[in-house]
């Protein structure tokens, strides 16, 4: 059992590499593009919850939601991702993207105040 | 006309309103017009009387809807002009007033529950008239969370004792008091009471777990006259809102591994489920301290959970969960064999436990403050064990029904709760102090015990709540029995809590299986035949300040709790160092405990939690004539919590340290000294990281990293059938530093 913490030490060894190969990348600054998606988020709980799912995303470097245009601003790299992959995962979290349809499932999966129905609050 | 606008103009200047503003100062402007409007039941677009309504900016300037559902309101300083209307049974809303006039229609919440518990809400919640510390599913995932004992680990007011160096059982304590004092609830269900005592930490699953509400001093008589330090609530993940799919496998460098496995599905828009698996298994024998005994017993679980869920969305909801488990478990020397013991000193134990809860609830059309629940629990709890030569069987069948009705008195500021309750408590023990002879000890106790409880709430609109309880139970064993409690909820300031609490608890003792650590030890038990139930009054309060450092909110506590016990079933391991001596608290002696804790919570820098926190505790019992404390209960107590995470918890660290300080031990058997010795003081350092992805997540983690150890966690180890043998002094890790790694899989 003597092998486990040293396994251990070079799987954090491993993950934490791999954040500085990241930031390496970051650092020189590829390419990135500008999208602008209209949404259906009505509230800073959408905001959270879209901008989070995003981040998560690959090929996104920065996500923000403009809650009263419910405009969300996606900065993302073209290499990685495009801009019908980004508007497929705005659909996939319960939201329209540029009024395609949220995904059913997703769409009442989210909170009552998160609803299309609602008014911008 | 001339000289009005002159004296308007004035009143400006003096109004510290520059000279341009004079026009709106003659007329009025809707910006600064109070706010009219009226709030509206969503679905029957009736008027709701008695909803709060206040700022957001500024909480302390509220007003209630009056009969037609009106309100108005003075806006304050300030640009945020969002409101936020709040009323019981109903979703609260936060709306803009942009406009003059706003009507609001006000969505009903069909949630069984009382508070509900949101992902990232304050630890420390400013809502209840309870002291009630949150922890929810993400503070679970700081710690290498495989059960409910886990979960406490980055928490300050819980602690968690192992019960001896042997068996591995773990335990809670609140306020210094062992685990047994503290009701431990399941949705809101008494629950792995009695015989499930001293393991019961270990039968729910860390994953399976969707919050933990922990509740110091006097809680609510609704849920029975037993909680005397506090009540520990678990909520189980919901069908209706939980991930479809969660898988979580843990290893550690023990060779222990964690597999769970749940699965939620929504079978109709009314009707959803949940499944939750969870199976651990040790099989190695490890003997890290060369003591001749495993450090922890090998191990084997399966546990399952089937919950269902039924909202017909006109007011009735229905919640039925079903559960079933499994355990084995073997420890002791490391040469002992289950099948043939031979000269070896062994532990062996199979659990087979059954479970199952139904809740139904209905809420009033048009009128969503006044319900009407009927919640059942069923449990059949079975264990066959042996300590050496000691064999301890067990059976405790329980039934617990409760009518529970919601109502107000006029408008919700006067809320109540009564209701009707029977427990039916069927225990089974028999105990044989040595396989060799034949004097088997036979322990069996029915206990029927119809009730009737009524808690009123008296909540005026800004700061105060008060909430008084009354129950009174026919025990058939114990006679009438009358518990009263009181909370009191105040908030002198806008972000000052003052909370108080007093009342009384009572329970009956069930003395081997509280005490099942001491068995590994040769200490005899004595236990007086003629055992009283417990009963204790506590009284405390605390006060929490909500305050602003370094941009961001911090939160300061202090708490300070006693219980006094009219009568304690004590566990005495000092008169006689041979014998544990079980009996009713002497008369004239006295037991008490007193609990003080300080918790700082801030956020240094964005994503920066860090948590310290500084614990007294004072419990004493007379002890054949003297007041002692009680044994292995530390005096003074430190803990911290630093946890970083970056943006969206893609990355998440984590690092807690504890520290403890002297505990009295009882002394040694075998020997004729009887003088007191403490054990050393000591910290322990767990650390934590975890990676998120998108549907991955992958931890890794070390505890105790100093790899502190106690040295001699068993006495006469060598000779464990002989008369100094004793594992049940354990105030320290056994089996030292401990790494693991575990992965998560998330499908939403």
């Amino acid at each position: 059992m003597k092998f486990f913490p040293s396994f251990l030490l070079s799987c954090l060894l491993l993950i934490s590499s791999g954040a500085f190969a990241q930031t390496k990348n970051k650092a020189k600054g590829p390419t990135t593009e500008t999208l602008q998606i209209k949404t259906s988020a009505v509230c800073d709980m959408c905001k959270a919850r879209l901008e989070k799912a995003m981040a998560y995303e690959k090929g996104v470097q920065q996500a923000t939601l403009d809650v009263p245009s419910q405009m969300l601003t996606v900065t993302y790299r073209p290499d990685k991702t495009n801009p019908s992959a980004l508007s497929a995962a705005i659909q996939k979290t319960g939201y329209d993207a540029n009024g395609q349809l949220a995904d059913d499932k997703a769409y009442e999966r989210l909170p009552e105040c998160c609803k299309k129905t609602n008014d911008v609050h | 006309m001339n000289s009005s606008i002159r004296h308007s103009r004035a009143l400006a200047v003096a109004g510290l309103v520059l000279a341009a503003s004079a026009a709106r100062a003659q007329t009025p402007d809707p910006s600064v017009a109070p706010v009219r409007g009226q709030v509206l039941d969503a679905t029957t677009s009736t008027p709701v009387p008695g909803a709060v309504v206040r700022w957001l900016s500024n909480p302390a300037g509220a007003t209630t809807t009056d009969e037609q559902g009106a309100f108005s309101l003075v806006r304050p300083a300030g640009t945020d002009n969002r409101l936020i209307i709040n009323f019981l049974g109903y979703l609260a809303d936060t709306v803009r007033a942009d406009s003059r006039y706003l009507r609001v229609p006000l969505r009903r919440s069909a949630e069984l529950g009382e508070v509900q518990v949101q992902a990232r809400a304050l630890a420390y919640s400013g809502l209840t008239p309870t002291n009630t510390q949150v922890i929810t599913s993400r503070d679970l995932t700081k710690s290498a969370c495989c059960n409910l004992a886990e979960s406490f680990e980055t928490n300050a007011s819980v602690e968690v004792s192992t019960s001896d160096a042997v068996s591995g059982a773990k335990q809670i304590q609140l306020l210094g008091l062992d685990g047994a004092y503290t009701l431990l609830t399941l949705e809101n269900l008494p629950a792995l009471r009695g015989l499930a005592t001293p393991y019961r930490l270990g039968y729910l699953a860390g994953p399976w777990i969707e919050g933990i509400d922990i509740i110091k001093g006097m809680g609510s008589v609704v849920n029975g006259y037993e909680s005397i330090a506090g009540q520990v609530n678990i909520h189980l993940k919901d069908p209706a809102k939980t991930d479809r799919l969660h898988f979580n496998a843990y290893v550690n460098d023990m060779g222990k591994f964690d597999l769970n496995l749940n699965l939620a599905t929504r079978l109709t828009p009314k009707l959803s489920t949940a499944l939750l698996l969870h199976t651990d298994h040790l099989g190695g024998r490890i003997d890290r301290n060369d003591d001749g005994f495993l450090d922890l017993p090998r191990a084997t679980q399966f546990n399952a959970f089937n919950k269902w869920k039924y909202n017909s969305g006109n007011g009735f909801v229905t919640e039925v969960g079903l559960g079933a488990l499994r355990e084995t478990r073997q420890g002791g020397q490391v040469g002992f064999r289950e099948e043939a013991p031979g000269p070896y000193y062994g532990i062996t134990q199979e659990t087979n436990r059954y479970t199952g809860y139904a809740k139904a609830s209905y809420a009033w059309a048009g009128r969503p403050y006044q319900s009407l629940g009927l919640l059942l629990s069923g449990t059949d709890h079975d264990f066959t064990s042996r300590y050496g030569r000691r064999d301890y069987d067990g059976r405790q069948r329980t039934g617990l029904a409760t009518l529970l009705f919601q109502s107000i008195i006029g408008t919700t500021a006067h809320t109540y709760r009564t209701g009707l309750s029977f427990l039916h408590d069927d225990y089974r023990e028999t105990y044989n102090p040595s396989t060799t002879s034949a004097a088997l000890l036979a322990r069996n106790r029915r206990e029927q015990v119809p009730g009737a409880f009524g808690e009123y709430t008296y909540q005026n609109a800004s700061n105060l709540t008060v909430v008084g309880g009354l129950r009174l139970d026919r025990h058939n064993l114990y006679g009438w029995l009358l518990t009263p409690r009181l909370n009191v909820k105040y908030d002198p300031a806008k972000n000052t809590v003052l909370r108080f609490a007093a009342g009384k608890g009572l329970r009956v003792a069930n003395p081997l299986a509280e005490n099942s650590g001491m068995f590994v030890s040769s200490r005899d038990f004595v236990i007086s035949p003629d055992l009283q139930p417990e009963k204790a009054w506590s009284l405390g309060g605390s006060a929490t300040q909500y305050f602003n450092a370094f941009g961001r909110q911090g939160t300061l506590v202090a708490d300070y709790y006693h219980t006094e016990f009219q009568n304690q079933v004590v566990v005495d391991s000092y008169t006689a160092p041979d014998q544990l001596l079980i009996g009713n608290l002497e008369p004239g002696g006295r037991s008490y405990s007193r609990s003080f804790l300080a918790e700082v919570q801030v956020q240094p820098l964005k994503g920066l939690e860090a948590k310290a926190a500084y614990k007294y505790l004072d419990v004493q019992t007379t002890y054949s004539g003297e007041l002692l404390p009680r044994v292995l209960v530390p005096r003074h107590r430190l803990f911290l919590n630093l946890a970083y995470a970056t943006a969206f918890d893609k990355w998440r660290a984590d690092l807690t340290v504890q520290g403890y300080g002297r505990r009295p031990l009882a002394p040694e058997p075998g020997t004729a000294d009887l003088g007191r010795s403490l054990s050393p003081r000591y910290a322990l350092l767990n650390t934590q990281i975890t990676r998120a992805f998108k549907r991955w997540e992958v931890y890794a983690g070390v505890e105790n990293l100093t790899n502190y150890r106690q040295r001699n966690p068993i006495q006469g180890a060598e000779a464990p059938f002989g008369p100094a043998f004793d594992a049940a002094m354990a105030w320290g890790p056994v089996y030292g530093r401990m790494s693991y790694l575990g992965m998560r899989f998330t499908l939403p």
